[in-house]
């Protein structure tokens, strides 16, 4: 019972509690450049959430074998394989996603969120503790990047998922700028603020 | 480390890695399977956006066949660019032009386009966007489709281009007017048409495929 109460807790914290983007401030590259709209945030965000899970998997299950110095090096030659396999699939079966979003899926390689939970939690946890953070930190990136691309994306074009708004066809001036890495930047801020005034609320 | 030192070297090394060698087996193979697996339909899907875009310039085009020979393009600091020139055949077989992938820095990233000419290399039947990332709202501008940027390459005789800030958009010469507030992405762009159309026309006529006439002459 215990256990499933910690699981519970392990997914939801990183919704919130240690959300990657909003309270971990990790993976900052990625939400910057690909939130102009949501697809292609959308598609980093499941991409995410395969190279956190298949991390988190292969870390955990040989977490007794890692020794210190060849722990990092592990890490990464899983993440880097994760990482190529997300490539490589979205070249094959979604090729106009993956030349939208160009270096960003093999940037995933450099993401802090995947090795920090690899370092974290998959090398000291088990398996079952780890898929859950998987999920639960991957669905959190991807809720975060989602609603700050669908912010910009509707600012920026009067559309969302790439289809117009009615209630925004008739009046709405579409705001360039938001579309633009200074849309970003300021999306970014006021969600940061918005959660600290939450977070400092319910504390 | 005193007992290290004792140890036998090549067993020490194979006890402190043997699990990093065999992840990367392990890794190495699972990536080869899925590459050999992927790999067909990720050529197929570059072949097909190729084929899209050059089929769009070249109106009639209903394949494209490879040149034999491959044209090195000098693009400078010694590097040298290895272009396929693809010709365009319509449903009788005739050659209705040529198209070609190429590719220089933009603004943000490189840019890569595919540039159609007429069957006799003469005049520019336009140019699409493979990949670019540049700017929202000003250099991806080059991207739109029919767009007063794009369109001014349409029939634009194969010779050095010039970027120019003012001028007609309309009219059809050798000056692009530039998209404005993205005067780095528009020259960038002119830079690559500079770079490629003429070593490549040269190319293809010192290897028979354009006559002196400029008349294309079939090498089947």
């Amino acid at each position: 019972m215990s256990k499933e109460v910690s699981l519970g807790k392990t997914f939801t914290a990183g919704l919130w509690d240690n959300n990657p983007v909003l309270r971990l401030l990790l993976g900052m590259c990625p939400t910057l450049a690909v939130t102009a709209a949501v697809k292609p945030a959308l598609t980093m965000g499941i991409s995410v959430i395969f190279v956190l899970l298949f991390s988190n998997i292969v870390v955990s299950s040989i977490r007794h074998l890692l020794k210190p110095h060849v722990r990092i090096l592990m890490f990464t030659l899983t993440i880097a394989t994760a990482v190529t396999i997300a490539d490589l699939y979205l070249k094959a079966f979604m090729p106009e996603m993956s030349a939208s979003l160009g270096p960003f899926i093999p940037l995933i390689i450099v993401n802090c969120i995947i090795i920090g939970r690899a370092e974290a939690c998959a090398s000291k946890n088990g398996l079952m503790v780890s898929i859950t953070d998987a999920l639960g930190m991957g669905v959190g990136f991807t809720l975060t990047l989602c609603v700050l691309a669908a912010i910009r994306e509707v600012l920026a074009t009067g559309m969302i998922f790439e289809k117009a708004i009615p209630a925004f066809t008739d009046f709405y001036v579409p705001w360039a700028a938001m579309g633009m890495p200074v849309g970003a930047f300021i999306t970014l801020g006021l969600m940061l603020g918005a959660v600290n005034m939450i977070s400092k609320k319910t504390t | 480390m005193l007992a290290n030192e004792k140890k036998n070297p090549i067993l020490f090394f194979l006890q402190e890695s043997w699990l990093l060698m065999a992840a990367a087996i392990v890794f190495g193979s699972l990536l080869a399977s899925l590459n050999a697996a992927w790999q067909p339909k990720i050529v197929q899907n570059e072949i097909d956006k190729f084929d899209t875009l050059a089929g769009r310039l070249l109106a009639g085009a209903e394949s494209f066949e490879s040149v034999p020979e491959v044209v090195p393009v000098n693009i400078g600091k010694g590097k040298t660019y290895s272009v396929e020139v693809k010709k365009g055949i319509d449903a009788n077989g005739k050659t209705v032009g040529w198209a070609f992938v190429c590719e220089g820095a933009g603004f943000a990233d490189k840019i890569k386009l595919v540039v159609a000419t007429d069957a006799a290399f003469e005049t520019l039947a336009g140019f699409g966007v493979l990949s670019s990332f540049e700017t929202p709202g000003f250099g991806d501008k080059i991207n739109i489709v029919d767009g007063f940027y794009q369109s001014q390459f349409k029939g634009t005789p194969v010779a050095e281009l010039e970027l120019t800030k003012i001028g007609d958009p309309e009219k059809v010469d050798n000056q692009i007017v530039s998209i404005t507030g993205a005067t780095v992405t528009s020259e960038a762009v002119v830079n690559i048409f500079n770079t490629f159309l003429l070593p490549i026309k040269e190319a293809m006529r010192s290897d028979g495929l354009l006559s002196d006439q400029l008349s294309v002459i079939s090498y089947q």
